[in-house]
């Protein structure tokens, strides 16, 4: 009997030693700064780059730039688009899909405006949101890609912090598009992760790597930069091919091939 | 007649802006034509505002042209907004011609008849 009170006792040291010990350990802990999750909220706007190449942003050498490492395929496509902008660019016969047949830009061509986007950011999910077309993403956070994500124009985004970087990773991307106004091609196969850092309060730097083995030898990188607009103004800039066919109609004295809307 | 018309002609320095349209392939940025006009129509579209106008030169002839300007936010961020032009109204316009002898043209600057001035982009 006294053996066993005498075990109830230690155990009830031992007992109370451990939360003592975790207390401690609470209070130590709860002393030191949190980590804080990195802010990209806000409205951000780019600049009218023509290309994504970091040796040629004004796209005077396309096809020939040093970092790009086209394969066959890529660099044939690349030499047989036309732009609509730029100074290779011929409007009335461009090959430009945002432009000719008013396609979504995709990404990451969204960002490559003189325009305006808006980060969401929430726990789980951060949003990117342009004013041009009203299109957007979304970066789903600390979650694997789905086991076989479907093709779609934006791609399938997942992200996660490192230190104070977003990490995103996409693939998914339908092969329909530009990665920039040049004409820069990909495929369904494109890759991108991006490293996405606040570098100071008003500007926020994306830096990318793009790995398409069927369009590119090797991965390249690229890099966009964005500065913080505090006034809070998004504006709706919507582009259709109504609006395409009405300028061509107006400014070319083209034919519309299809019925549109009349001009506002 | 377009070479009758009061017309001003300088060299400029290209605009090193996005231009979702023609821009640079279908205008001819190193010339501008100044004219007093009057205007025929104000379209407040996308993607870009278009403005229509009748140009008469010291003889009386009348050439139409049809500019192209900036995209509506672009617009108002710059002090336009859709009212501010009806037809009717007078006004000094300068502009790029287009690059192929159409009368169409890039907006770069236009003064009211007040005195108003308005420009496509800020000030370079």
């Amino acid at each position: 009997m006294r053996n066993q009170f005498l075990s109830f006792c230690w155990s009830a040291v031992w007992l109370l030693g451990a939360l003592g010990l975790i207390a401690w350990c609470s209070a130590v802990f709860a002393g030191r700064p949190a980590v804080q999750t990195p802010d990209l909220t806000g409205i951000w706007q780019g600049v009218g780059i023509q290309s994504l190449s970091p040796s040629d942003p004004s796209a005077h050498k396309p096809g020939a730039e040093s970092d790009i490492p086209y394969t066959p395929w890529a660099l044939a496509k690349m030499k047989a688009e036309i732009p609509a902008t730029g100074p290779n660019a011929v409007f009335e016969n461009t090959t430009d899909p945002a432009i000719r047949y008013a396609d979504p830009d995709g990404y990451p061509r969204a960002s490559i405006h003189p325009m305006r986007f808006k980060i969401v950011q929430t726990p789980d999910t951060i949003y990117q949101l342009w004013e041009y077309n009203k299109s957007w993403r979304q970066i789903a956070m600390n979650r694997p890609h789905s086991k076989d994500p479907d093709i779609s124009w934006f791609g399938e985004s997942v992200g996660k912090w490192e230190g104070d970087t977003l990490v995103v990773d996409s693939v998914g991307f339908n092969g329909s598009t530009w990665l920039d106004p040049i004409g820069h091609p990909h495929t369904e196969d494109l890759h991108i992760v991006e490293r996405i850092k606040r570098v100071n309060p008003e500007t926020l730097v994306f830096n990318f790597t793009f790995d398409d083995p069927k369009a590119y030898t090797k991965p390249w990188n690229a890099q966009l930069t964005f500065k913080l607009k505090t006034d809070g103004v998004m504006t709706e800039i919507m582009y259709t091919i109504s609006d395409e066919l009405n300028f061509r109609q107006r400014f070319l004295n083209e034919k519309p091939p299809i019925p549109i809307r009349p001009s506002n | 007649m377009k070479g009758k018309l009061l017309v001003l002609v300088m060299l400029l320095t290209a605009f090193p802006l996005f231009a979702h349209h023609g821009g640079t392939s279908l205008y001819d940025i190193s010339k501008q034509i100044t004219v007093d006009a009057t205007i025929t129509e104000f379209v407040w579209t996308n993607p870009h505002v278009e403005i229509g106008l009748d140009a008469k030169d010291d003889k009386g002839n009348v050439a139409h042209w049809l500019l192209e300007a900036s995209s509506p936010p672009v617009m108002v961020s710059r002090g336009w907004n859709r009212k501010i032009l009806q037809p009717g109204d007078v006004v000094k316009v300068t502009f790029n011609p287009a690059q192929r002898g159409a009368s169409v043209g890039r907006l770069i600057k236009l003064i009211k008849a007040d005195g108003t001035e308005l420009t496509r982009v800020a000030a370079q």
